[in-house]
């Protein structure tokens, strides 16, 4: 990201002769002058390189969001004219007792799901940052190998793991226990469905995590080192700290895209069994089963209001987990 | 730096051009105009069912297609978990299809909404008085038809293994008649690894599946008749939370089901016993499973009490719609006359192709039948049209949404995350949301 820090904020400085502004700069002032602002003028090169994106962005991005926002007050048919009905669909959707149940059980996936895979990726990147150049490129790639799998070709592995006669039924019946129903028993179908969710997930985070370790300077580690620190120690007073900024970020898109997780409740339980894996972006999805108006309206006021919640979560985190520029920048 | 430039910003244009033309390759060119003597073209939207009828669909598609050159038909099957999603946007693009097929409970909200053309006028009259008299309400919205009938099937028969039966000490030939009989049924035939039967655990099948049962246990459906209110903590209901928790809890249907309530697979590979399922298994056991029908009887499921004129299934099924902003609707009407209300021979065929395993809704189609010894002769027609259909009911009108809330309840109790007075007022209030917010009062469809 461009770093402006440096820049000057305000008017541009001009470059000062002895005699004032060279003679070059005061002709070229005075043409440009009338028609770019000051303040824009040095800015001008990065403008134009953004302004493809933005423009892509405001077509396909902020205005259908306008849009939607705007169509979420009406009662929406796409064969009778649509019915202004205010904030009606908002109040449907926030009284909803199911959308709430959805929010929490989308927590508490990412609760099972973000710290497991933190922990897991950071034991495994300071593993894997210890490692020679050719096994490590090796173990990289294999660490990477789920993260390529589709989420439901991994949905449909699972599912065949939790089976009556499956994998995971067979392991426990080594201990004497009897089968047990995991996807379809409410206490034991959202800690399964979070299984495949953090084995898909891992890998990228541990790459990721990697590669902020490797950026650590090794100074840091060998002082430590010398001054008898163990592996525990190193990783607590200088791996995690130097990595906040990575932590921060696998915190919040993990978060993020754990709450909106849907491939895997749909194909495994359908958001059973009474809604123990209803995920809100798999009850949006259902409530748009009907072919009527209302549920047209419904699930696009009910996702709006999914945008909203998750963007809050997004800010308090950044707020908790406050940002702060690397010391070694 | 100009060059460079230059090319930086020649670059992000021809990116967003491929952006762009990815997006738009999607439109597919709806209906085109028939104007100066070339045929119409109109799109056909089947809803996917079993290979057979794709089959069968293509097969008279094509017939039609090559018997005239006013009308071509483009036929398109879409698997039914997408169907409203790619219905909607199809609807919302502008490109819906002419022609598709819609169940009869989608019909009264499909006329509400103004999606369906009306059909009087557009068929010719012997083809509406042809509609047997308990499928003619069916198509009908205040006096006006609105859809044409392909066929019933109702939701729920008893199937169940005559060997296995025999082999447990009990008569084939004495099928159970209450649900006491047939949880006793069930406990003697789970065995080993073998359950006893199967029948929907989700709350999506079981509301649904459930309508004919609601219908036995109470006499009613959980909402009273003008859908001002919901009536779902009836007393009666209990025994069909009963029914379903036993079968659950003490382990005489699987666990953890492999596949949804229409489903045959279990029963046709041994894994169940006995199975509560709609006609249309029929089809599935004698396209998949052959081998299970010479050891597979059918009777009428259980009643609550015994009394076997209660009914105990509701008839689907499924009709052609022509789409209110088609811009062919007389040349859709015509494919539909031919497909559905032409030549009884062309419906004949669907039924003998399905193996029987769906019913007629037309009076020249069952004589067409009835001189065909293979329909004549097949073990279960008999049975599910005289003792099955002869007593079914039609489906709700409602939003599935009244369907599911107490579909929750059951499938809540039937695995234990509330007691029945929890679940239902649980239920209660949410069928009471919905009418509230759907504003269903008084629009309960008369008759």
């Amino acid at each position: 990201m461009l770093d402006t820090s440096t820049q000057p904020t305000g008017p541009v400085t001009q470059v000062t002769g002895p005699n004032g502004p060279s003679r070059r700069r005061r002709r070229r002032d005075a043409k440009v002058a009338g028609q770019v602002p000051r303040h824009l003028r040095a800015h001008l090169t990065a403008y134009l390189m953004i302004t493809p994106m933005v423009v892509l962005l405001g077509i396909f991005v902020i205005w259908p969001l306008v849009y939607a926002f705007y169509l979420s007050f009406f009662e929406m048919s796409f064969y009778k004219d649509a019915e202004f009905v205010g904030f009606d669909f908002y109040k449907f959707v926030l009284t909803d007792p199911e959308f709430y149940e959805s929010l929490l059980v989308g927590l508490k996936l990412a609760l099972m799901v973000v710290p497991t895979v933190l922990v897991l990726a950071l034991l495994l990147a300071s593993f894997l940052a210890t490692l020679s150049k050719r096994v490590a490129a090796f173990m990289k790639t294999t660490v990477y190998v789920p993260a390529v799998v589709s989420s439901v070709v991994a949905a449909i592995i699972f599912v065949f793991i939790y089976q009556d006669e499956g994998f995971a039924n067979w392991f426990i019946g080594l201990f004497g226990h009897g089968p047990v129903a995991w996807l379809n028993t409410a206490t034991t179908a959202l800690p399964a469905v979070a299984i495949p969710a953090i084995w898909l997930g891992f890998g990228v985070s541990t790459l990721i995590m990697l590669a902020g370790i490797l950026d650590i300077p090794d100074s840091y580690f060998e002082s430590a080192k010398l001054d008898g620190a163990n592996f525990w120690q190193r990783t607590r007073y200088i791996t995690i700290p130097s990595l906040r900024n990575v932590i921060l970020f696998l915190l919040v898109s993990g978060l993020t895209l754990t709450i909106q997780e849907f491939q895997l409740p749909l194909v495994m339980t359908n958001g059973g069994p009474v809604n123990a894996t209803n995920t809100p972006n798999l009850y949006i999805f259902n409530s748009f089963r009907d072919a009527t108006p209302y549920a047209t309206s419904y699930s696009l006021t009910a996702a709006l209001l999914l945008f909203l919640v998750i963007g809050t979560i997004s800010i308090v985190i950044f707020r908790v987990v406050s940002s702060e520029k690397s010391s070694d920048a | 730096m100009r060059q460079r430039r230059l090319r930086i910003v020649a670059a992000t244009a021809a990116a967003a051009l491929l952006v762009l033309a990815g997006c738009s390759s999607n439109s597919a060119s709806s209906g085109s105009s028939g104007g100066n003597g070339g045929p119409a073209e109109i799109t056909f939207w089947q809803s996917q069912f079993e290979p057979y009828q794709q089959k069968w669909f293509k097969t008279y598609v094509d017939k039609f297609n090559a018997s005239q050159t006013d009308v071509k038909v483009k036929y398109q099957v879409v698997p039914g978990d997408t169907w409203q999603q790619k219905l909607k946007a199809a609807q919302a693009a502008g490109t819906q299809p002419d022609v598709a097929t819609t169940n009869y409970g989608g019909i009264p909200a499909g006329v509400a909404n103004g999606q369906f053309a009306e059909l009087d006028g557009m068929l010719p009259d012997k083809a509406w008085s042809d509609i047997k008299s308990n499928v003619a309400g069916f198509v009908q919205v205040g006096g006006k038809h609105y859809a044409y009938p392909m066929l019933v099937e109702p939701s729920t028969v008893l199937y169940y293994r005559t060997d296995l039966v025999k082999a447990a000490g009990l008569d084939p030939s004495a099928p159970p008649k209450t649900w006491d009989e047939l949880l006793t049924w069930a406990e003697k035939l789970t065995k080993g690894k073998v359950k006893g039967m199967t029948i929907a655990s989700v709350a999506p099948d079981i509301g649904w599946s459930s309508w004919g049962l609601q219908y036995n246990a109470c006499g009613h459906l959980p909402i009273n008749d003008d859908w001002s209110a919901a009536n779902a903590k009836d007393s009666c209901y209990t025994k069909l939370f009963e029914l379903y928790q036993t079968l659950f809890q003490k382990g005489w249907m699987p666990q953890q089901p492999k596949v949804g309530y229409p489903d045959a697979t279990p029963y046709g590979q041994g894994q169940v016993a006995m199975m509560a399922n709609g006609s249309w298994a029929v089809g599935q056991l004698k396209q998949t499973f052959p081998a299970m029908i010479k050891n597979t009887a059918v009777a009428p499921f259980p009643s609550v009490d015994g009394d076997a004129t209660k009914p105990t299934a509701t008839l689907g099924g499924w009709t052609l719609t022509v789409d209110a902003k088609s811009k062919h609707k007389e040349a859709a009407a015509k494919f539909i006359d031919y497909l559905l209300a032409g030549d009884p021979a062309i419906m004949a065929d669907f039924f003998r192709q399905s193996g029987f395993s769906k019913y007629t809704v037309r009076t020249s189609v069952d004589q067409a039948l009835g001189s065909d010894p293979a329909a004549t002769s097949d073990p279960f027609m008999k049975i599910i049209t005289d003792k099955v259909v002869a007593t079914g009911k039609a489906e709700p009108a409602y939003p599935f949404d009244v369907s599911l809330a107490f579909a929750t309840a059951i499938e809540s109790v039937m695995k234990g995350k509330a007691d029945v007075p929890g679940a239902t007022q649980k239920a209660s209030d949410a069928i009471d949301r919905v009418i509230k917010q759907q504003r269903l009062k008084g629009t309960a469809p008369k008759g």
